[in-house]
Formats: structure tokens, C-alpha cells, sequence
């Protein structure tokens, strides 16, 4: 969008520049929401079912209403409201029926959480426990119970999404590209198989927490722990039925996020709690059993993969059915289905295509937005997929790739030419096998083999993703200047770790030509004061709002030029100006600073011109379109970053027992604005990536119940399970309309390392895993061709398929 | 009960629940809210400070049991309105992300240097294991912990590779 | 959390007799595990006493009458690391130690609590049952002794009466010198719980195991000496196990990572010879 700028001429953008609210983060001065203490605040808690699907047949909430120091109890009877953000299918608390283990049945608001813990005690709930639909792929059967038997009465999105009443199914995304039974025709080997992977929790160090303030007159306040402001305010209004005015929404820092607090969650309840109180503000915090039950997690997937392949080792056809596990409420599965669908292929010129993508209601915790919006789970299947097919084909698993990778010229799924300025996933490849000497083994790893009598692997594994959003998405951004020559930047970009107030303050620092001291972004958002922004997700925010940075930024000059070109008695073309002052480009000793400018220009007789110097920039994503319900061509992707990931395993092979040596990591992210922030959204993606590939996963027992809702037996990754090398690389082919080239790298670094590692692993011991976590004993299982042990509830009643040579 | 405690060199008095965990005393009683709960059961050690010189979990440790103890939290980490050598590390090596975690992987920063001042790798990511961080990949961390204990070489200078 | 009264005896006769008054009385040393417990509603206590105000309970030290090393009910598990004495004569114990939780649950947890708790992954009780380890029970009855694998009766259950405190564990002198080690099978190498646990102690000959997880109860497997083929001893080790399966992990592989460790501990033994 902007012009590209030669990496020399460059000040700011692309430097080491410290986090701007580091000092704040290391000082504990930095307020979270969960920090939060309002004068007369009440604390809330809430009952969450011990069953995965039963029927609400009575709630004594009487006890617990005289108890004394409780101010408000409710139960889902006295909220006739559902949410949705693309189907509207959820209650605030159940009513009637409880749809997965841990929802809300009640709660409670008391001067003090011991009184609301206790009155908790004191509600008497009874319930008919019924079978719970567990098994997402058995829930497509015909006789399979309904989870929403009411569907057909909901709201939803209708551009996008396709729910199918009287049965289990959310939505059905559809992608038909070429003729998938001629390419398989034309096939020589045709492989198939099925990957699986179980639920996953985000867990963000804070949990989901807010206090929200309902007053008489229906003004509403709400501090929230939520990524996007904006779509807490647009769907509370919708629910409630409130003008957008009446509702405000603050965040202050986030304690991580990842996507998990991406739509509306705690706010409703608690703003009731806060009506029913009489307007005192509540504060309503998720334990962290809570954040593993009652808010949502990473949908399971089962993905089935067919693919045919002539003997040269090209791809003709592939045919893709996903099944993904919702849970009980659609929330973002159904958008996960659809981003997952169009990008279902991977980063593979694949002339015939056919994908079916399910989202499926089951009673479990239901599923939501997690960085790579589906892409960590299909690409487990994917590219473990190109493994075996490279393996049953005989050929080497990097040429194999190598040979299928998009191209200049190549069509995606959904239609979209490839040109040569999308990024250069071929390069991400090439050097992620040299950085890992892929191939082959040094003679240092020969002799540790030797030693130990371990294995040695080496696998690598491609990634993509483009940001899932609406074609329509919008930002703006508004820079005003202080009286000093300072400038403060509004926008509705949340900071939730990333770092991009950091790296916005450096595009709008470089846009104006100031020192980065001069610029600030504000860390606390506000829908009442700052402009709008769609949603912090996807990867997009660096180049939506870093475009309407740019935007907002030339406004404000603009304005600055016209007044400095009155005082100057000059055309504005004949201005120029450095961090302080606007000058005249043929007598630079003639100039009005920024600071006499930015609130309006005095003349010593006390006449005024100009005001205060704001810039507005505005920003939407261009060119993009719906897809088509039946073929899925259309255009969704505002940009793809490429990346590749490459992982040395070392592996006993008597136990299963493996520790990851090293991975290498390389994106083409167009340009790192900021190349430290860059790093660590890379390593700390993929260590998030090696907890889903090692450790993490819901499990449940089979009356749906989750047994592992806690760190006790849901383990992430500590310091200790680094690997011992780890190598970020990053590839720079701008993207012509990111600003100062650069594109997303939120989410990208989380997505593949998981079969990277299988493929490691694969290749030191020829053995087949199909799902995710690699755990040792998973290994152990799968060198003993034992029945993987199945406590995820992931694998389909059609169990594996086995690979097929044609003719 | 009645508990005196020092918390950062200024003595505090107070009347706690004697169900009351230290950290809620800190946070709730005392205002001191850059000690944080991630899991409130001795997992993640978002809540770690100094109890008598030891790092604890303070959601593992009750209110009353911090009678007649000294406390050290990460608000007394910045002495005389500067950041101390360590947080100025990690402020450097870009090691904070969300900031949650980050109060109390300085507090066992802080103790990790005081018993070995010139940590190993291995003994860094020992002395950190107990503080969960869910951003960074931990990584930068340890990179800010070999710069503040000066042994940041060419080869442990982590960078992002341009190529 | 359930309400609960805080009381901290200075005293030995007072701590007794806050044990003796009370039902529902539990015992706070590091509180790593009770307080978890309070909180998720599995322990409800009335009274709550610490003993960590109880003169010379956090001691270590060796018993100048036979040289018995003598662990204090408040001693942690990271006084344990720091021990020189246990560091020289008892490495099997600083070894199990090491491995458990995070430092400063370790700076917390105590190796009675690690006991006392009786949970079948304990990473102290292999160790101590290999090490022969007595426990001395404390009431105002008076006082006994109890062989530590005496001591577990089941999942969380052990012999103690509801007026009985641990006060310390004795660990015979004979003992010292020991070589051997301590395996654990975890889901990743930072702080986690075992899967399997497995020590290995040798002195003269003598071959015994100590084995977690694997089991209702930790497990001692005893008479055992160099003189038998590995085979032997891994069959013995089979034997005295009995794994469930569990979110944790397979029986079946709990039992072959039992053997395996079983084997490794001994090839260990045969290479360090």
C-alpha cells in the first residue's frame, strides 16, 4: 500500500526498538483487568454442570438468595437472550438442558467470593443425566441424538456459513476446484489416510476475567480481559437489544490471549449479575479449572486425506473431508471449518480438488478461535500426510514437496492467482532443510547414535495461512499531535503480547519522519474513545492497522503542510520537515516547528490558523469476496505468509521416548518491522506448537466428563522443554500492499512444528503416527503397530485407511 | 488473625482470614497486584515471590504462615525509580510478551542469580522451570539472563536471521 | 477455599494436643498439597495447625547414638539437595528429590508431607523404601516406630491414627554408601508428576527397588541381590507392580517402563563397576 523504502533509508521500521510497555509489564505497574477494584465491586462465581448432556429438571436457588452478603443469583430462566458470533446458539446460562461438561447452571454475586463460593454450595440443582453425543464423526449418523434439536430457529450468518437442521451438523463448507475423478484417473498411486487431533486449552497466563457495570438507564460499562473490544460491544448490543452508544467496553492489558479471547464470553453474565445488583459493578474471573471447562478451547479434528499422484511424484487430485468437533455452541468452529476449508491443500499446486468440511455439535467444551485458526490441526494431518505419500510413492519427502509447492502462476483452492510478490514458500523450505542438514547425519549425530543406540530423525514441514476475516474488514487509526510536537495514536488494535503497539508506533515514527520517542500508543483500549477496529485475530492487525497508520499519519502532515504553507507564504510543495520542525526546502533556515503547529498556529498579534492537528486513516481490506456455498472459489485471503519448519528428534528406540534437538523456523513475513518482537512471536510460537505436538489435549471419560481440566494433568511446556537449539529465520519478499512490506506473523510460527516433529520421528523410526500429541508411549505404540490409545475421542468409527496402489 | 510482615522493606500490619493464602493478602490486602494468580495450585508460578529468602508460590502459602516475615515482591524489584540490571535484560532481549508471567519469573531470576551468579543454560531453565510462560517460548528469557549475568557470547546472542 | 482456623504451636505438647483436641485437624508443613486439596473441596478441614514454628523439626541431621540419618516433618526437599550429609551418605534420596516439582514448590514441600500424603507417585517413598527408611509416629499416646513400608495402606491411606503426627523419618546408618538411582517416566521434562518411578539401590551385593505409580501404594521389592540374572529381578519387579491405566498412560506401558528402567538401573550399576 505504501511505497516500498530501501532497507537503508529506513529509521525505524526494522530495528531493535525495546517493547513500549515493557517497564510497566516488569514493574507490576501494569493493570489487568483481573487487577481491577471498583468501589463497591461484587464478586461473582458460577455453578458449572457435572454432567456432559443432561436435562435441568429443578434449581433451588432459595438458600443462596438469603444468604447474607449475596446480591444476585441466576439461573438460565431469568436470561432470555442467545449469543452467537456466527450462529446464534447459546444461552447465557444452559436453560433446561446442559450441553457439556463445566457450563454455567448458575450464579452468583456476593460482597465477598468466600460468601459467593458459599451460597454456590447452597443451590440445589437436579438433573436427568442423558447420553451425551461424544464422538463428532458418530454424531453425523442419522439416529445420532440432537445437540440443538431447535437449529433450524437460530440466527446465523448466511453469506457464509450453512447449518443443516434436524441434524448435528453447524455448517458444511464446500471447495470443488477442476475434476477430482478425472485427476484421480489419471493417478498412478492413490493414498489415503486419517489424522486426528484432540481438544486443545489456550491457556493464557490470565484467565477470562471482567467487571462490568450495568447502571439504571441501561449504561453499560464493561473492563474486560477480551481481544476485541468492538465485537464485545456489537454483539452485547445484539443481544440485549441496546443501542451501541449505551454500551462502553475498556480493555487494559491482556494477560495472552491467542485467540481464545477473541469473541464475547464472560461479559453478559456478569453485566446481569450487575443489573440484578442493582447496577454495582462485578467482577467475574474463570478459575483455572474454569478456563480449561466453561470457556471454550481448540476444536478436535479428524481429517481424511485422498490423494492421487502420478509416478513423477505430482499431485492430479485430492479429496479432503474435515471433521471438525465443535462442542456444544458453534462460536468460531464454524469460521475455523470455513478458513480451514479454503486453505485445506496446504501451500501445494493441486490442479483437481474436492473438500466436504463439517462443523459438528458434540456435548463437550465447544470450540473457538486458537493462533492458526485451524491451520495447527489440518496441517498435522497434511503434512504428515505428504510424508507418507512421499514414502509410499519412494520418494525423498523434500523433493516430493519441492515438486508440488504453489508457484507463480499456480491457482489456490479457491481460485486466486499466485504471483511472484505473495511470499516464497520454496526458499522457506530450502532453508529450513539446510538449516536442520537435512539428509543426512553430521558425524557428531552418527557417533551420538552409535553411543546411545538412539535414532536420529530429521523431518521438516510447510505452513501457510492467510488471515480468516470478513472481505469487508475495517480499521482506522487517529494520530494527534500534543503541544509539544508529540504524537498519540489511537486505534483499536489490543495489545495482548504481540507487541504491535510497539511495532505501529514504529510505522507511524517512520511514516512521519520522527524520532520513536515522539510517539505513543495507547495500551488501554476504550469503544467509546478509540476508533473502530474489526477484531484483534488472525494475523491481520500489522497490516490493517499498520496501513491506516500510514493513512493517519500523511492526514496529520497533510494538515500540518497546509498550515505551515499559509505561514510560510509557500506552496506545500515546496515544504519539507524533519522530527521538530516544517521548512522550506530552498531556505531550511525558514520554518515553523510542529509544536508551534499542533494546536493551532499563533501569530504574535494573537491571530490564529489551523487547530489541533489530528490524522485520520482508514483502512479496509481490499478486493476480497464471499465465497461461493457450492464451490468455494471466490477470493478470502488478504495475504499469505509462507513458512517451513524443520526439527532434529532424537529418539530411544526401545521406549518412544524423544527430545527435540533442535527446530528451525523460517516465514516470509515481507518485512520484520521489528525484528526482536519478530523473534519472539517465532520461538514463542513454536513452543506453543511443540505443547500441542508433545503434551497438550482434553480427555475425557466416556460419560463426557473432562478429566484432565487443570496444569495437575494438562501439561504445557516449561523452560526445561526448549529444544536444546532453536534457529528464526526469516524470508523478506515485500507484500505490495503491507505496509513497509511487511505481512502477519502472529499465528504462523505455532502451525506445523507438530509434524515437523512427526516426520522426525517417522523418519528415525519408520513408524506411522496418525495423531496428535506425540506422547512417548504414542510412539512406543505405534513401533509395536498397538491400537493407538484413543481417550481423546477423536478417531472416526471408520478407523484408519490404509494406502492403495492403482492399476 | 493479626500478621506483621515486611513487604519490600516497609512493614505492613493487617487482620487476615486465616483461610487466606499470602497471595491474596498481597494482592487484595496489601494492593500489590503485580503478584498474579494463573492457577492458584502451585503450578505455574505466576504468583512467586520472595518469602524469608525463598522463592514460594504465594497461592501456596496462607496469610498467617507470613507472620513476623519478610517479603519481597516485584514491586521492590525497580530501586530508586530504575529498572533493576535484570529487568532492564529482559526489557533489552524483548523477553516480555503479555507481562503476566513476568512478576514472578523475576523474582526467580532474582534468586537463580543470587545462589549462582553465573547460571548455566541448564541451570537457568532449572531455576525458571516453575514459571510458566505461555508467549515467549522462553528463549529471550534466557538470553536476557546470560546478558545480566555476563556471558552473553556471539554464540548464545540470540537473533532473528535474515536471509 | 473452606473456612478453617490457623493455629501454629511453638511446642512439641502443644502441637500434640492440637492434634489430640480436633477431628478435622489436618497437619500443614509445606502445604503444596493440602492447600490444593482445601481449595478443590477435597479436604475440609476445621482446624489447620502448622509445625513449622515447632523448635528442630526442619532439621537434617545424623543421630549421634548409631549415625542414623533423621529427616525433620518440616525439613523441604530442597533442604534435602542442600544436605551435605544426605548429598555423601544417601545420594538415591537427593537424586529422587531432584526431579520433583519446580523449585520453589520444592523450597516449600517437605519429604514427610511427600510421604504422609501417600500418594502412589510419590518420588520420595522409592528412595526411603529402598533406604529402609522407619518412620516415628507421634501422639500423645507416646511414640512408635514403623517401617516405612509398613507405613502406606492404600491410595492416599497410610497407618497414622487421627491424633498421630510424622514427626521424622530415621534412615538406618547401615544403609549409608548405597549406590544406585532414580528413574522417571514424566510427559515432559519441566515439573511434572511421575508416571513411573522407579530407584535402584545397591550396598554389598544386596539389590533393592523402590517403585512408584505402579501401584495402589509405592512399592518395595526387597531380597534382592547382584548375584541374580536382570531377568530375575526385572520378573520381580513385574510382580510386586500392579499399573492401572489412567489419563496418564497405559497399564500396559506403565508395566514395560517399569521393567525397562528396572534394566537400565541395573546396566547402570554393571557399567559405573
Amino acid at each position: 500500500m505504501s511505497e516500498l523504502v530501501a532497507n537503508e533509508q529506513l529509521t525505524v521500521v526494522g530495528k531493535d526498538v525495546p517493547r513500549l510497555e515493557a517497564a510497566d509489564k516488569l514493574t507490576g505497574a501494569a493493570q489487568y483487568a483481573s487487577d481491577l477494584v471498583l468501589p463497591g465491586m461484587l464478586h461473582a462465581k458460577i455453578k458449572g454442570s457435572p454432567h456432559a448432556r443432561a436435562k435441568i429438571l429443578r434449581i433451588d436457588t432459595s438458600k443462596a438468595e438469603k444468604l447474607v452478603g449475596v446480591h444476585a443469583v441466576l439461573t438460565g430462566h431469568d436470561l432470555d437472550y442467545k449469543l452467537g458470533l456466527y450462529v446464534v446458539d447459546k444461552d447465557i446460562i444452559a436453560k433446561d438442558e446442559v450441553r457439556h461438561y463445566g457450563e454455567a447452571v448458575a450464579a452468583v454475586a456476593a460482597e465477598t467470593a468466600d460468601i459467593a463460593a458459599r451460597a454456590l454450595e447452597l443451590i440445589d440443582v437436579e438433573y436427568e443425566p442423558l447420553p451425551p453425543v461424544l464422538n463428532h464423526v458418530a454424531a453425523l449418523a442419522p439416529d445420532a441424538p440432537l445437540v440443538h434439536p431447535n437449529l433450524g430457529e437460530y440466527g446465523y450468518v448466511e453469506a457464509a456459513f450453512t447449518p443443516q437442521p434436524g441434524s448435528n451438523v453447524a455448517n458444511l463448507s464446500k471447495l470443488r476446484k477442476g475434476d477430482v475423478e478425472k485427476g484421480f484417473a489419471e493417478a498412478e498411486w492413490i493414498i489415503e489416510r486419517e489424522y486426528t487431533n484432540p481438544s486443545v486449552q489456550h491457556v493464557p497466563m490470565e484467565t477470562h476475567v471482567t467487571v462490568a457495570e450495568w447502571r439504571v438507564g441501561d449504561d453499560v460499562t464493561i473492563w474486560s480481559s477480551a481481544q476485541s473490544p468492538f465485537t464485545v460491544r456489537n454483539l452485547f448490543c445484539y443481544a440485549f437489544k441496546l443501542p451501541l452508544n449505551k454500551v462502553r467496553v475498556i480493555i487494559p492489558h491482556v494477560g495472552g490471549g491467542f485467540g481464545g479471547k477473541a469473541g464475547i464470553h464472560l461479559e453478559p453474565l456478569a453485566a446481569c449479575l450487575s443489573r440484578k445488583a442493582g447496577g454495582r459493578p462485578v467482577k467475574l474471573q474463570a478459575t483455572r479449572e474454569e478456563e480449561f471447562s466453561l470457556l471454550p478451547c481448540r476444536s478436535a479434528l479428524t481429517y481424511r486425506i485422498k490423494t492421487g499422484v502420478r509416478a513423477d511424484g505430482r499431485i492430479v487430485a485430492q479429496q479432503m473431508t474435515m471433521f471438525w468437533d465443535a462442542g456444544a455452541y458453534a462460536d468460531y468452529a464454524v469460521n475455523v471449518t470455513r478458513a480451514s476449508g479454503y486453505s485445506a491443500a496446504g501451500p501445494y499446486d493441486i490442479p483437481n480438488a474436492w473438500l466436504d468440511a463439517y462443523t459438528i455439535y458434540t456435548n463437550k467444551p465447544y470450540g473457538t478461535a486458537y493462533r492458526g485458526f485451524g491451520h495447527v490441526e489440518f496441517f498435522w494431518g497434511l503434512e504428515r500426510h505428504m510424508q507418507l505419500v512421499a514414502e509410499a510413492i519412494g520418494m525423498d519427502p523434500l523433493d516430493f514437496r519441492r515438486k508440488n509447492l504453489l508457484y507463480p502462476g499456480s491457482r489456490t483452492l479457491t481460485g486466486e492467482t499466485i504471483t511472484e510478490h505473495t511470499g516464497n514458500p520454496r526458499k522457506c523450505l530450502d532453508v529450513v532443510a539446510e538449516s536442520i542438514g537435512y539428509g543426512s547425519l553430521t558425524a557428531e549425530e552418527y557417533e551420538y547414535e552409535r553411543r546411545t543406540g538412539h535414532k536420529i530423525g530429521k523431518g521438516v514441514a510447510t505452513l501457510h495461512k492467510a488471515p480468516a476475516m470478513p472481505p469487508f474488514t475495517g480499521t482506522a487509526t487517529v494520530v494527534k499531535m500534543n503541544s509539544d510536537g508529540t504524537v498519540l495514536v489511537n486505534l483499536s488494535l489490543t495489545e495482548i503480547g504481540q507487541g504491535s503497539a510497539t511495532a505501529l508506533a514504529q510505522i507511524a515514527a517512520e511514516r512521519l519522519r520522527f524520532p520513536i520517542e515522539k510517539v505513543k500508543v495507547t495500551i488501554e483500549k476504550d469503544t467509546d474513545r478509540d476508533p473502530y477496529d474489526w477484531q484483534t485475530v488472525a494475523s491481520k492487525g500489522l497490516i490493517l492497522s499498520g496501513n491506516a497508520t500510514v493513512l493517519a499519519c500523511d492526514d496529520l502532515l497533510k494538515h500540518a503542510y497546509a498550515d505551515a504553507a499559509q505561514i510560510l507564504r509557500a506552496e506545500a510543495i515546496d515544504l519539507d520537515h524533519d522530527g521538530e520542525k516544517i521548512f522550506l526546502k530552498h531556505r531550511p533556515d525558514q520554518s515553523v516547528t510542529f509544536a508551534e503547529l499542533a494546536i493551532g498556529y499563533a501569530y504574535p498579534d494573537g491571530n490564529a490558523i489551523g487547530g489541533p492537528l489530528v490524522g485520520v486513516g482508514r483502512y479496509v481490506a481490499q478486493g476480497l469476496s464471499n465465497l461461493d456455498k457450492e464451490t468455494g472459489q471466490g477470493l478470502p485471503a488478504l495475504d499469505w505468509t509462507y513458512g517451513a519448519h524443520g526439527v532434529i528428534v532424537d529418539v530411544d528406540p526401545v521406549t518412544g521416548e524423544f527430545s527435540v534437538r533442535k527446530i528451525a523456523s523460517v516465514f516470509d513475513v515481507g518485512k520484520a518491522v521489528n525484528p526482536g518482537l519478530v523473534r519472539g512471536q517465532c520461538i514463542g510460537g513454536m513452543i506453543q506448537g511443540l505443547g500441542t505436538a508433545l503434551c497438550e489435549g482434553y480427555i475425557y471419560d466416556e460419560q463426557g466428563r473432562l478429566l484432565n481440566p487443570s496444569f495437575t494433568d494438562n501439561k504445557i511446556p516449561t523452560a526445561k522443554d526448549l529444544p536444546d537449539e532453536i534457529e528464526s529465520i526469516v524470508v523478506e519478499t515485500p507484500q505490495l500492499d503491507g505496509p513497509y512490506g511487511a505481512r502477519g506473523v502472529g499465528e504462523h510460527p505455532m502451525i506445523s512444528v507438530a509434524p515437523a516433529i512427526g516426520n522426525a520421528i517417522h523418519q528415525a523410526l519408520g513408524v506411522e503416527l496418525l495423531h496428535m500429541p506425540i506422547r512417548a508411549e504414542d510412539v512406543w505404540r505405534a513401533m509395536h503397530e498397538k491400537e493407538p490409545i484413543d481417550n481423546w475421542i477423536t478417531k472416526s468409527p471408520a478407523g484408519h485407511c490404509r494406502s492403495v496402489k492403482v492399476g | 488473625m493479626r500478621v506483621t510482615l515486611t513487604v519490600n522493606g516497609r512493614p505492613y500490619e493487617r487482620d487476615v482470614d486465616e483461610h487466606h493464602t499470602l497471595l491474596s493478602l498481597l494482592r487484595d490486602g496489601l494492593g500489590l497486584t503485580g503478584t498474579k494468580e494463573g492457577c492458584a495450585a502451585g503450578e505455574c508460578g505466576a504468583c512467586t515471590v520472595f518469602l524469608n529468602g525463598e522463592t514460594v508460590n504465594s497461592c501456596m502459602v496462607l496469610a498467617a504462615e507470613a507472620d513476623g516475615a519478610t517479603v519481597q515482591t516485584v514491586e521492590g524489584e525497580a530501586a530508586g525509580g530504575e529498572l533493576s540490571p535484570i529487568q532492564q535484560a529482559l526489557a533489552r532481549h524483548q523477553a516480555v510478551q503479555c507481562g503476566f508471567c513476568t512478576g514472578g519469573m523475576v523474582m526467580s531470576i532474582r534468586e537463580l542469580l543470587a545462589r549462582k551468579p553465573q547460571p548455566s543454560v541448564e541451570d537457568i531453565k532449572e531455576g525458571i522451570e516453575g514459571n510458566f510462560c505461555r508467549c515467549t517460548g522462553y528463549q529471550q528469557i534466557i538470553e536476557a539472563v546470560l546478558d545480566v549475568s555476563g556471558q552473553l557470547t556471539p554464540a548464545t546472542k540470540g537473533e532473528l536471521k535474515h536471509v | 477455599m473452606t473456612q478453617f482456623k490457623y493455629r501454629a504451636p511453638l511446642a512439641r505438647a502443644e502441637l500434640l494436643d492440637l492434634i489430640a483436641q480436633h477431628e478435622a485437624v489436618r497437619i500443614l508443613a509445606g502445604g503444596t498439597d493440602l492447600l490444593v486439596d482445601v481449595r478443590n473441596g477435597f479436604a475440609r478441614p476445621e482446624v489447620v495447625v502448622d509445625i513449622k514454628r515447632v523448635d528442630g523439626l526442619r532439621d537434617i541431621k545424623m543421630r549421634p547414638s548409631d549415625a542414623a540419618l533423621v529427616i525433620g516433618a518440616a525439613a523441604t526437599i530442597n533442604d534435602v539437595l542442600r544436605s551435605e550429609a544426605i548429598r555423601e551418605g544417601y545420594p538415591l534420596l537427593a537424586a529422587c528429590a531432584e526431579d520433583l516439582a519446580s523449585y520453589q514448590i520444592r523450597n516449600r514441600a517437605t519429604v514427610v508431607g511427600n510421604i504422609v500424603n501417600a500418594s502412589p507417585c510419590s518420588d520420595m517413598a522409592p528412595g526411603l523404601l529402598c533406604l529402609q527408611a522407619n518412620v516415628v509416629v507421634s501422639s500423645q499416646r507416646g511414640e512408635r516406630v514403623v517401617p516405612l513400608h509398613q507405613f502406606f495402606t492404600g491410595v492416599k491411606k497410610t497407618v497414622l491414627e487421627h491424633d498421630e503426627v510424622l514427626e521424622r523419618i530415621v534412615v538406618p546408618a547401615q544403609n549409608a554408601g548405597a549406590r544406585g538411582g532414580y528413574r522417571k517416566l514424566k510427559r515432559i521434562k519441566g515439573h511434572d508428576l511421575g508416571i513411573v518411578g522407579v530407584a535402584l539401590f545397591e550396598l554389598d551385593g544386596c539389590l533393592r527397588l523402590g517403585i512408584s505409580s505402579a501401584a495402589p501404594t509405592p512399592v518395595l521389592v526387597d531380597g534382592l541381590s547382584t548375584d541374580m540374572p536382570a531377568d530375575e529381578i526385572v520378573a520381580a519387579a513385574r510382580a510386586a507392580i500392579s499399573p492401572i491405566s489412567d489419563v496418564r498412560c497405559s497399564a500396559e506401558y506403565r508395566a514395560f517402563m517399569v521393567e525397562t528402567y528396572v534394566r537400565r538401573l541395573l546396566n547402570e550399576l554393571v557399567e559405573v563397576a
